[in-house]
Parts: C-alpha cells; sequence; structure tokens
C-alpha cells in the first residue's frame, strides 16, 4: 500500500503577527514555526494505518521554503518513510487551487491507494486544497474526518455534521480523506525514531517542476478586524453592581424600554 | 588478688571446645562470604558508574558517619536509640575480639595476658553496660515498632528475627556472666566491676554450684549457636545492613546535588535510553535497594506521599530491589507504576534524609527518560503540549517567543543583542518573563539591581526556557538542544555573571550546563543581592511590621544548601520570620518540581494546598519564596484551601523592592 500524507508550515497561533509590507500576507519575521495541527492528525492516521497494514510506504509532501524540511523532519520522526519537500519560497503567494495542483502533479503517476490532509490550513483556512487534490486526481474524498478504520480495502470513516450529528461514510482505495480535531492523539517522536528519521530520504523538487497552472484566486488584502467595544468589568458592593447594569441597560439598550 | 576472670571457665579450652567453637564461627563467616557473593553477583547486573574516585575522603566521611551515626541522628527519637544500641553492640564486638585475641593467640602463643588489673575492671564494666544500654535500647525500639507502630513502618519476618536474635543473644550473654559470677566472683571485690552481671549472679545464687555450671555450659553453646545464626543471616536478612548501608556511605553520591547523568544522544551503538530494565541501572542503584532498611524516613517527607499520591520513594527502591533478587527480567516500570514515576517533584527530601545515602529521585528520573524518549508518553496531553511549547516557543506556557522580553520594555533595561557590556546577565527564565503574577519577581530585581547600580542586561527574545522541567519531564533530548542553543548564546555575548531569579534555572545553569561545555559564573539573586547588601549597595528601611514565614524551595535549599541569604536579605529589611514545622532542609515541596508545574495534579489532595496551610499555622499573613514555580503555586494553593485574604505570597524581591531605602 501506498499512502501519502500532505502537511503544512504554519506560525504557531500565539505568535505577535505583524502584515507584510505588501499588505497582502502576515510578516515573516518574529514568527514560530509548527506544523498545522490538522496535519499532525493526518500524520498520525496516515501512521497508524502502515502499522495496520504490510508493506506500507508512507511519504509525505510539504511545500514551501527550506524551513519546512524541520517540520517534515518531524513527520519522518513520527513514522513516515519519505519527504518529498516541493521547494517554493513563495508558496504562501499561490492559491489553494495552484497548491492542489502541485500536489496532483506530484502525486499523479505514483498510484498512491490512500492520501491524508488536514482538513484547513491553521493560517489560510481556505478547506480546499484536500478535496481539489482528490478532484484533480479524480478519486473520491472524505473531509473533516473523526474516526477513521481501514479493512480489506474498505475504508469507513466518520464525518463531523452540524449540530454533534456524524456521518458513516464507507468508500474504497483510491480515496483522499481531510482530518479534522478529534481523530486521533499524534504521538511524540521517541528518540530512535528522531535519530533515524534524519537518515531518512528527503528530496527537494523545484516548484516550477510540478507548478502548471495559473490561480484562480488573488488575496487582494489582509488586515487585523478593526477594535470594537471592548468588554467592561463591573466592580464593587453587588447592590451598586445591580444599579450600574440597569443604568448601562437603559442608556445603551433597548430591553428595558 | 588478681582482677581478671579465667577465660573458657567451665568450658575449658580443650580440643574438643575449640574445634568445633572455630569449625562453626569459620562455617558462619565462609556462609556469610557466600550469601553476600551471591548478591554481589545481582549488584554487578548493573551498569558500571565509578563510585570509589576520592577514595580517601570517602573513607574518612564513610567511618565518621559511621561511628558518630550522624545520618542516623537527623531524626531524633529512632536515631539515638539506635545510635546507643550500635555503640553498645560495638563494644560487645569489640570486647569479643579482645578475648579472643588473648585467649587463643596472644596467651598461648606468647603467654600474654592483657585482660587484667584495671584494665579488666574497666574492660569488664563497660561490656556490663554496653550490654544492658543495648538491651534497653532494643527493648525501646521493639515498643516504638510492635507497640507504639509509627505510621507506614512495615514489619516483616525479619524485624522479628532481628528483635528475637539480637535479645536473645544479649541476654544469654548476661545469664552466662551471672551463672559464672554466681560461682566465681560473688562476695569478691571485683562483683561490683560487672553491675548487670551481678543482678543475674544474685538472681541465680540460690542454685547449687553444680546446677550453675551445667546452665552455664549450656547458656555458654546456646549464645554461640546463636551469634553463629547471627552471622550466617546477615546476608539473608535485614542484618545485612550493617555492611550494606555502611558501604553505601562509602559509594555515596558526592555531587554536585541533584546531578543527573548527560546522556549521549547521539550514541549510535546505543538500544535504549534510560531505565526499563534492571541492567539499565547502575550497580549503586541495585545496592542501593540492598542498603535501604525500609526506615521510611523518605517516605515521611514525600509531598507526593503526603498528599495520597501513589509514590512512596522508599517502595520504589524496594522494588526495584524485589525485582533484582527475585525476577531480573521484569520490566521496571511496569512494576513501580507511570503514576508512581509521575508523581515526583524531585524535591530531593527523600534523598536528603536518607540514612543510608541512597539515590532515590535519580531512579525515577531515569525511568521517566525511558518513557518519553522510548515511548513518547507523558503524564498528560497537557504536559505534552507543554513539551511542544518548549519546542516551538521556548517556553511551557505557550505564548509566542517574540514577546519574551515585553516586560523589561517600561524599565528600559537593555539587550544584550544591543549593548553586551553589562554587569551581570539576568536570565529570566520562563515564569517571570510570561507569567503575570511573576513578571513582578523580573520587574522588582531590575529595580532592586538599579538602586545598587548594577548595569542588568537580558536576552529578550533570544532567551529560552533552561530546559530545566522538560529534563525532569524525561525529555533529555529537547533539554539538550535547548541548553546548547542558551549556551551558544550566552558565550557569543562574553558573559561574565549570570544571575537568575528561578531556582530552577540557577540549579540547571550552574550545574547541569557545566557538563555541556558551559562555565560562566551563575548565582541565585538572594546571593547576589546578599552580596550587594553586603558591599553596602543596598539599603532598606525597615517598614511597617508584617507576620512572615518563609519557604524554602528545594533547589535552592535542598539542592544548593542556600538557605541563610534568603533570610539574611528579610532580616535587613526589618522582616521577622516565624518558621513552619518543615523548613530549610525539612521543607516541604510546593508541588511544582520534576517538571509537575507543567502537569495537572489528578491523584491525591493537592501539594500547594497542604503547604499554603502549613504556613496559615504560623499565623503569618505573608508566605514570602524565592521561587516563580512555589509563587504560582502558592497563589494557586491560597485559592483552593481558602486562605485568600488571610495569606498573601510574595516574593522575596516584591518585598525588598517596596522597603528599599529612598
Amino acid at each position: 500500500m501506498k499512502i501519502l500524507v500532505c502537511i503544512k508550515q504554519v506560525p504557531d497561533m500565539e505568535s505577535k503577527f505583524k502584515l507584510n509590507s505588501e499588505g497582502n500576507w502576515y510578516d515573516n519575521s518574529d514568527l514560530a514555526w509548527r506544523m498545522n495541527e490538522y496535519d499532525e492528525y493526518a500524520v498520525e492516521q496516515a501512521v497508524q494505518l502502515k502499522t495496520q497494514v504490510d508493506e506500507a510506504d508512507l511519504t509525505v509532501l510539504s511545500i514551501g521554503p527550506d524551513r519546512v524540511k524541520e517540520m517534515m523532519k518531524k513527520a519522518l520522526a513520527m513514522g513516515c518513510d519519505r519527504g518529498a519537500h516541493i521547494s517554493d519560497d513563495d508558496s504562501f503567494k499561490k492559491d489553494p487551487y495552484e497548491i492542489a495542483s502541485i500536489i496532483a502533479a506530484f502525486a499523479k503517476d505514483k498510484e498512491f491507494d490512500l492520501i491524508f490532509t488536514g482538513m484547513q490550513s491553521q493560517d489560510r483556512g481556505s478547506g480546499q486544497v484536500g478535496v481539489l487534490v482528490a478532484e484533480t486526481l479524480g478519486i473520491p474524498s472524505i473531509t473533516t474526518i473523526v474516526d477513521f478504520a481501514f479493512a480489506a480495502g474498505q475504508i469507513t470513516a466518520k464525518r463531523e455534521l452540524e449540530g454533534g450529528i456524524k456521518a458513516l461514510i464507507k468508500t474504497t482505495a483510491p480515496a483522499l480523506l481531510t482530518c479534522q480535531l478529534g481523530l486521533n492523539t499524534p504521538r511524540y517522536p521517541t528518540l530512535p525514531n528522531i535519530m533515524k528519521a534524519k537518515k531518512k530520504e528527503l528530496l527537494s523538487i523545484p516548484v516550477a517542476e510540478l507548478h502548471k497552472v495559473a490561480s484562480k484566486q488573488e488575496t487582494a488584502r489582509m488586515y487585523f478586524p478593526e477594535k470594537r467595544g471592548g468588554g467592561l468589568v463591573l466592580e464593587g458592593a453587588v447592590g451598586n453592581l445591580a444599579d450600574q447594569l440597569i443604568k448601562i441597560l437603559k442608556d445603551k439598550t433597548g430591553v428595558l424600554a | 588478688m588478681e582482677f581478671t576472670r579465667e577465660i573458657y571457665w567451665n568450658v575449658g579450652s580443650s580440643v574438643g571446645v575449640l574445634i568445633p567453637m572455630y569449625l562453626l564461627t569459620l562455617t558462619a563467616f565462609a556462609v556469610l562470604c557466600y550469601g553476600f557473593w551471591q548478591r554481589v553477583k545481582v549488584y554487578r547486573l548493573g551498569q558500571e558508574l565509578n563510585r570509589t574516585d576520592q577514595l580517601d575522603r570517602r573513607i574518612i566521611d564513610t567511618v565518621r558517619s559511621i561511628l558518630l551515626q550522624s545520618k542516623l541522628l537527623r531524626v531524633a527519637g529512632p536515631g539515638w536509640t539506635h545510635a546507643f544500641f550500635f555503640w553498645g553492640f560495638l563494644l560487645l564486638f569489640i570486647g569479643t575480639c579482645l578475648i579472643v585475641v588473648q585467649a587463643d593467640f596472644t596467651d598461648p602463643l606468647f603467654d600474654i595476658k592483657f585482660l587484667t588489673g584495671t584494665f579488666y575492671k574497666l574492660f569488664s564494666i563497660t561490656l556490663d553496660i554496653a550490654g544492658l544500654v543495648a538491651i534497653v535500647m532494643l527493648a525501646g525500639l521493639f515498643i516504638r515498632r510492635y507497640i507504639v507502630r509509627p505510621e507506614g513502618l512495615e514489619n516483616t519476618k525479619d524485624d522479628l528475627l532481628m528483635h528475637g536474635l539480637l535479645f536473645a543473644i544479649l541476654v544469654t550473654g548476661f545469664v552466662i556472666e551471672g551463672a559464672r559470677m554466681a560461682v566465681t566472683e560473688l562476695g569478691t571485690p571485683l562483683a561490683i566491676w560487672s553491675p548487670v552481671g551481678l543482678v543475674f549472679a544474685k538472681a541465680m545464687a540460690a542454685l547449687d554450684h553444680e546446677a550453675l555450671r551445667s546452665l552455664h555450659k549450656t547458656t555458654w553453646w546456646l549464645h554461640l549457636l546463636l551469634v553463629i545464626g547471627f552471622i550466617i543471616s546477615i546476608p539473608f536478612s535485614k542484618f545485612r545492613h550493617i555492611f550494606t548501608t555502611s558501604a553505601n556511605y562509602l559509594f555515596a553520591d558526592r555531587g554536585p546535588k541533584g546531578n543527573m547523568v548527560t546522556l549521549d544522544l547521539e550514541d549510535e551503538a546505543a538500544e535504549s535510553f534510560g531505565t526499563a530494565h534492571l541492567t539499565d541501572l547502575s550497580w549503586k542503584d541495585i545496592f542501593d535497594a540492598d542498603a535501604c532498611t525500609v526506615c521510611k524516613r523518605c517516605q515521611d517527607r514525600c509531598p507526593a506521599y503526603a498528599t495520597d499520591k501513589p509514590l512512596s520513594p522508599m517502595k520504589v527502591v524496594n522494588q526495584i530491589g524485589e525485582v533484582a533478587f527475585t525476577s531480573p527480567e521484569a520490566n521496571l516500570i511496569e512494576t513501580v507504576s507511570t503514576d508512581v514515576l509521575w508523581a515526583c517533584t524531585t524535591c530531593r527530601a527523600c534523598q536528603e534524609i536518607c540514612p543510608a545515602s541512597i539515590e532515590h529521585v535519580n531512579k525515577i528520573l531515569d525511568m521517566r527518560r525511558n518513557l518519553v524518549l522510548m515511548e513518547g508518553e507523558f503524564p498528560g496531553e497537557e504536559v505534552m503540549t507543554a513539551v511542544n511549547q518548549v519546542e516551538v516557543n521556548g517556553n511551557p506556557l505557550g505564548i509566542g517567543y517574540a514577546t519574551r522580553g515585553d516586560w523589561a520594555a517600561e524599565l528600559g533595561v537593555k539587550l544584550l543583542s544591543e549593548d553586551p557590556d553589562v554587569d551581570i546577565l539576568y536570565f529570566v527564565g520562563c515564569y517571570a518573563s510570561f507569567d503575570k503574577r511573576n513578571q513582578a519577581i523580573a520587574k522588582a530585581f531590575i529595580k532592586l539591581c538599579m538602586a545598587a547600580g548594577v548595569k542588568v542586561g537580558i536576552l529578550g527574545k533570544e532567551e529560552k526556557c533552561c530546559g530545566e522541567p522538560v529534563r525532569k519531564m524525561g525529555n533529555e533530548y529537547l533539554y539538550q538542544s535547548v541548553a546548547a542553543e542558551n549556551i551558544a548564546l550566552i558565550k557569543q555575548y562574553r558573559v561574565k555573571q549570570i544571575v537568575t531569579t528561578c531556582p530552577h534555572c540557577f540549579n540547571t545553569l550552574a550545574k547541569d550546563y557545566r557538563d555541556l561545555d558551559f562555565d560562566t559564573p551563575v548565582e541565585h539573586y538572594t546571593v547576589f543581592l546578599e552580596k550587594l547588601l553586603g558591599e553596602g549597595r543596598l539599603k532598606f528601611t525597615p517598614g511597617e511590621a508584617i507576620s512572615c514565614t518563609y519557604h524554602d524551595s528545594c533547589y535552592l535549599g535542598r539542592y544548593n544548601d542556600i538557605y541563610e541569604a534568603p533570610r539574611a536579605l528579610l532580616a535587613a529589611a526589618g522582616i521577622k520570620l516565624n518558621e513552619m514545622i518543615k523548613s530549610r532542609a525539612e521543607s516541604f515541596c510546593c508541588g511544582a518540581g520534576g517538571g509537575r508545574i507543567m502537569a495537572e495534579e489528578k491523584l491525591g489532595s493537592r501539594i500547594s494546598e497542604t503547604r499554603v496551610k502549613m504556613a496559615a499555622e504560623t499565623d503569618a499573613s505573608t508566605l514570602i519564596s524565592s521561587c516563580p514555580f512555589c509563587l504560582t503555586m502558592f497563589e494557586d494553593g491560597v485559592k483552593g484551601a481558602e486562605l485568600e485574604g488571610q495569606l498573601t505570597p510574595k516574593d522575596i524581591t516584591e518585598i525588598l523592592v517596596e522597603r528599599l531605602e529612598a
């Protein structure tokens, strides 16, 4: 069985974000980088599947500048067999269609039985890449899975719907799955696996070899949400608080009118 | 008349006596050696470890610890009882040896008898009193063990054997003496030099000489057999502690305190890291189990045990012994259990008090290393998240690394990247950098330095976690990588002196980093400020009198023996302390050590609440500490224990800065 897992490196969401000079993306300075949270679930599920079936080969793919290799090593340490780094310093400028096309171009002649991706990235959050890869390759996709099982060629996945309802979906390989929080708990790489990962194949492919389409979207502008009125904390004796609250409700709302 | 006695009186020194006696004795010693050899084979299953360096110092300290019983006397009641028993028994042993030397060597070979005259009188009365003291102490220990029954003291058949055998040996000794005296010494001036024997003699005086002689001879042989039994049972019972505990003084860890082995993580030949099986331990770790006397002093002081967590340091050591001698293939981690291993706060109270020089903490940490490095296991998801955050943002709190130095902006503190020419580098640490409450410590420390005219620099966003919490949680790999980054950075700025406000950072930079080729001097702020105080550069005006108590942080106190500097600073600021029942080396951990600051306390009651209650018992209104971890735990603890408003946790720096002379 051949498995592909696609991962993206994103800034830690606790970072202090600034806009870049063009005003169309965030600035890269002072950011701590890590693996996209949903992609960690994808890697974990791929590794679990690999351990479950015999004779599996698991490739991890990521598009981005050289620094993404650090994160790819973590995926290799978690249990991926080989890494394909699509080297692209401008990956952040590409729209989901271009990114999906690059992945599809990489995957098309490699006959992957299963492809795992995160359900979306924490920075751009389009949620489109996985689905677009599946469409381009002409294989079925199941999005936002929270449960996954594979037995006798049959894939059984649960996906989250609105209001806590889950859908049970079955299909057969080849297929693509996008992973959601709750699917699993990503493992912490063990030291021997970290050491082994350093010796695993990690090839860099120039993006130009795979990038053959034009973008369909453009990020026109990126901006911080406008500051609206903040919360108000009332302090003091309970009687006072009630009076203050009533005054505010009278002055600023119509609920007491 | 000549003051002496006939050795082998009534028994005779014929071949019929001497040959069986010496055969029995030699056999007993042969069995003793065989018994220990069997155990040595088990010790040797462990990894190599050099514990015979500085041998002269080791021997001197060992002899001193044994003869003075100094480690035992740190707990007065049972300590003195054991010590007097030991001294009594030691004198009896020496006395017996003198008899052997005269009766079987100097007398038959050279016709020299030295047990005569005044020396004999002193010899006689000394042994008599030694025997009495030993019996009384043994009775005291018996009452403690079987009638008082202190909580947690376990009674095994070994204890019964020891009490029975020792008691029988001592009493039969006096019966022999009494019977001999009843026949030969009653009414002579010599009798009063054996006062205890005299009591026995008088009690038996009604018997005729024939009966006394027969009683004497029977008891003599019985006494001999009991002693033979004693010698034989040493390696097979807790009696072995006579040798193993003493030897453990010789092999004791000679520091630096709290030192852990810095693993060679690049070692390609290493198949496994940390301890999962007996053979992963050092021989000393296995030997420790044999040196343990199950006195439970460690358990009595363990904050995890005291708050109903499954950990008892004594039991961990005993379980290692059990595995070693009964099922050496067993998985140690499964035997000890992960809940036990994760419960340790590495507070070192166990190790500090241990009268047998056992090293509890590193055994636990080595098993944690195996869990993390080989299995990727942590006590909970929150810990894994915190560890990941150290990797990504260089701090376990998960705050963006770029804001690490923001607290200092308003104070105009220079970053070393702007100006590396400073008197000291303040290594701020994660909590004082990011935690709102603890930033007060950092700010107060800067103000104190400014008042003393010390030029301080910080690393700002370049600083990373010192690695202590993750190292103590078992993640040696991550520790070494953050340590290497910090070290490279600090070396690049050619820093002359580092000061920390966190005792964990202090211990790590000052000791652990030494293994990683780092030798910049490091001080904790209490020591640093005390020096400034001594130089007259810091002056305080005693403000309003507040009732305070001081909590000794484990990593400042037990790990580094810094007890006076914090108290001297507080005294200089006019603070009088009500000490808690557990202070200084006996201080009770706040619960945050050993990386537990990153973990939820899911088992038992809260360690921090237990500690703040101890502080409240002193009627103090302020609980002063000198560690950001402690302060964090106490802020939670006073809320949990519903002492808010009644007890205010503060750091020494906060107290000092309020009382700086204007």
